[in-house]
């Protein structure tokens, strides 16, 4: 009760300047919204790429054809990759559960009537969709008879038969791939966008063997996804997945990789350098205005404790011990900060909305930064009011009072 | 009830020292109203901070209802003010933001009690003939209104002694006959008052004055017998 009592004249005394007051928020307000924007967003877009990595697969590695390939270059695809290379990796590297070879094309005409979508155009095994983790919403998936036998079956994506078939039902209408008619034989279930930007739901799926002999004319594979069976063990079996094929395409030591074998922690350490550097530099930022926030207050309260001396030596005289006097003032000082805090979160969730609004991408909140964003408001408050209110429980009363 | 020896207070200023108290001892006891004068300067309100536990003494002893007050922490001198003394001052000293009863709920916040603040003050507020001024801010109270708040908040707690610092010197005559009224009962209810004055009015209304002198109590005896000492 003693202390509720206290609290309030504290809070009489926050209340009675206003100006002052939001002066001495300021700068709590600016580095509690930056740090609430900042750890949102970085958290935000870590948790999304994790997710696309999760989805990826992370028991799972793509063997892509070509060295590195440098986004934006246009590099021309080497023929070495082969059907035989998935089968020996599955036949002589341990710890391979599933080998699925595919070749692709992007932005490929698919017709149907007068309708036409530009699609991805994957020629792949019936176990792609295992190995994909997607499967057939509708319809059926490809089977093995429908790779012996080169059949024109097509299963494609959800914006494929949005941009073709509106209310239609597809499965068993005719498309045209190029100038090849195939059958639809079913409907992916939707994947969304990938990390990369691409749109999953614009994929068509053919047999491979229909894809190399009718549609591609080529023998060579743009990529295989191998599925591992123990993924701690990843390392060994991508170095030896890695010797294998550099044996088999007849590689010279010295001379580099004619393929790029990408791994799940590759795409996580990468998305995670770029975020730990980004949020590195704002953090500093907030800390910035945070100390700032706390010399402004400090300075402000010791203003306020020597303009308050007759106050400070009433309460004493009527019987606040020290500590009294110390609670009252740090209290004022934490709670002045702790307001800051609280307008500077909802700065900060506003701030947040409007960059997800201007970047078309989800952005939430997040409770935890917000929590971490107050609890330094508050240690900033404690930090900066310490020192003024050891000053003003230390005066003379008598002193105070003249 | 109040028995202070060998008193002596020292001030540090600069190099120098100031005596300001040499050698004090004085016995006052319950229900005594006691005025303490002397001229400007002589160390009247050093002394009255020492009694009301404000200042501690440089040395000698301060025996309080039995208790050894000069050996006492700062915590306990605060519980002691809080609970046995009730301060007036000169200058009123009221917190500007605040009205008359949350002025006068001071003293409750500091203590243990947890009755109706608002309750208690009102009615000590009444007490002191301002019932009609419980919501006004001190800068809309007159000199003689703003020092009755203040001798309610002195009251609030109801302490035993009231130590008055010049408190009729802010105020026209009329004001400070009205405060002199409520000292008047204040010592008819079995209190004790210590007041220094320059007022011989007040000073006429005590049973006892003190005179100061270099340091020393110069002179020590009834009211009656000074003013007869006055009178010849
Ligand atoms: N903190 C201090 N440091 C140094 N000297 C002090 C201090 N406080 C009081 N004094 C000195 O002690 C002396 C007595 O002061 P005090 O205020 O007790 O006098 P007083 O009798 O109450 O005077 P007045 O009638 O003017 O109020 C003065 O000379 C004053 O300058
Ligand atoms: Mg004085």
């Amino acid at each position: 009760m003693r202390a509720a009592r206290m609290a309030r004249q504290a809070l009489s005394a926050v209340s009675e300047n206003k100006t002052r007051t939001l002066l001495m928020m300021l700068g709590v307000i600016i580095g509690v919204a930056t740090l609430t924007i900042i750890a949102s967003s970085v958290l935000g877009a870590r948790g999304m790429v994790m997710e696309k990595v999760e989805k990826f697969g992370l028991d799972q590695i793509m063997i892509m054809a070509g060295a590195g390939r440098k986004p934006g270059v246009p590099q021309p695809i080497p023929t070495t990759l082969r059907v035989e290379d998935g089968q020996a990796i599955e036949s002589e590297v341990p710890n391979i559960k599933d080998v699925s070879p595919q070749i692709n094309r992007r932005d490929y005409l698919v017709k149907y009537g007068a309708k036409s979508s530009y699609g991805v155009l994957v020629a792949a095994n019936p176990n792609w969709s295992a190995v994909w983790n997607t499967a057939a919403e509708s319809g059926r998936f490809l089977s093995e008879e429908d790779r012996t036998r080169l059949a024109r079956v097509a299963v494609i994506g959800k914006t494929v038969v949005r941009d073709l078939f509106e209310d239609e039902d597809p499965i068993g209408k005719q498309v045209l791939l190029g100038n090849n008619p195939f059958e639809v034989i079913g409907v992916l279930e939707p994947r969304g966008t990938s990390a990369t930007g691409v749109d999953m739901d614009s994929r068509v799926i053919i047999p491979l063997s229909t894809g190399q002999k009718r549609v591609f004319n080529q023998e060579y594979l743009a990529m295989i996804k191998v599925a591992l069976q123990d993924p701690s063990r990843m390392d060994q079996t991508v170095a030896d997945v890695r010797a294998l094929l550099r044996e088999r395409h007849n590689l010279p030591q010295g001379l580099e990789d004619d393929f790029t074998i990408v791994t799940p922690t590759q795409v996580m350490s990468l998305a995670s350098k770029v975020s730990t550097t980004f949020s590195l530099f704002l953090v500093l930022v907030s800390a910035i205005s945070l100390i700032v926030g706390a010399v402004v207050i400090a300075n402000i309260m010791f203003i306020a404790v020597n303009e308050r001396k007759g106050e400070i030596g009433i309460r004493r005289a009527v019987g606040a011990t020290k500590n009294d006097i110390l609670s009252q003032f740090l209290f004022e000082a934490v709670t002045i900060a702790l307001l800051g805090g609280v307008i500077g979160a909802a700065l900060g969730i506003v701030g947040l909305k409007g960059l997800a609004f201007l970047m078309k991408a989800p952005m939430a909140a997040m409770w935890q930064p917000i929590a971490l964003a107050l609890l330094s408001a508050a240690l900033v408050g404690l930090a900066a009011g310490i020192q003024p209110a050891r000053a003003a429980a230390n005066l003379n009363p008598i002193e105070a009072l003249r | 009830m109040i028995e202070v020896r060998n008193l002596e207070k020292v001030f540090q200023k600069d190099q120098s020292e100031v005596r300001v108290l040499e050698d004090i001892s004085l016995t006052i006891g319950e229900g005594e109203f006691v005025s303490i004068m002397a001229p400007s300067g002589m160390g009247k309100s050093t002394f009255l901070n020492i009694l009301g536990c404000l200042d501690k003494p440089s040395s000698g002893t301060y025996i309080l209802d039995n208790v050894p007050v000069h050996e006492m922490n700062d915590d306990e001198l605060s519980h002691i003010r809080n609970k046995k003394f009730g301060f007036v001052f000169q200058s009123f000293h009221l917190l500007p933001r605040m009205t008359a009863w949350e002025n006068v709920t001071l003293p409750l916040i500091y203590s243990e009690a947890d009755a109706n603040m608002k309750a208690k003050a009102v009615q000590v507020l009444e007490a002191v003939g301002l019932g009609d001024r419980v919501d006004h801010l001190p800068r809309e109270l007159s000199g003689g209104q703003q020092q009755r708040v203040a001798i309610a908040r002195a009251l609030v707690n109801d302490p035993r002694i009231i130590l008055a610092d010049e408190p009729t010197g802010n105020l026209d005559s009329k004001s400070g006959q009205e405060i002199m009224g409520i000292f008047k009962k204040l010592h008819g209810e079995g209190r004790t008052l210590i007041v220094v004055t320059h007022d011989r009015e007040v000073a006429l209304l005590s049973d006892r004055i003190i005179e100061m002198k270099d340091g020393r109590i110069s002179s020590d005896r009834p009211t009656a017998q000074a003013l007869t000492e006055v009178a010849l």
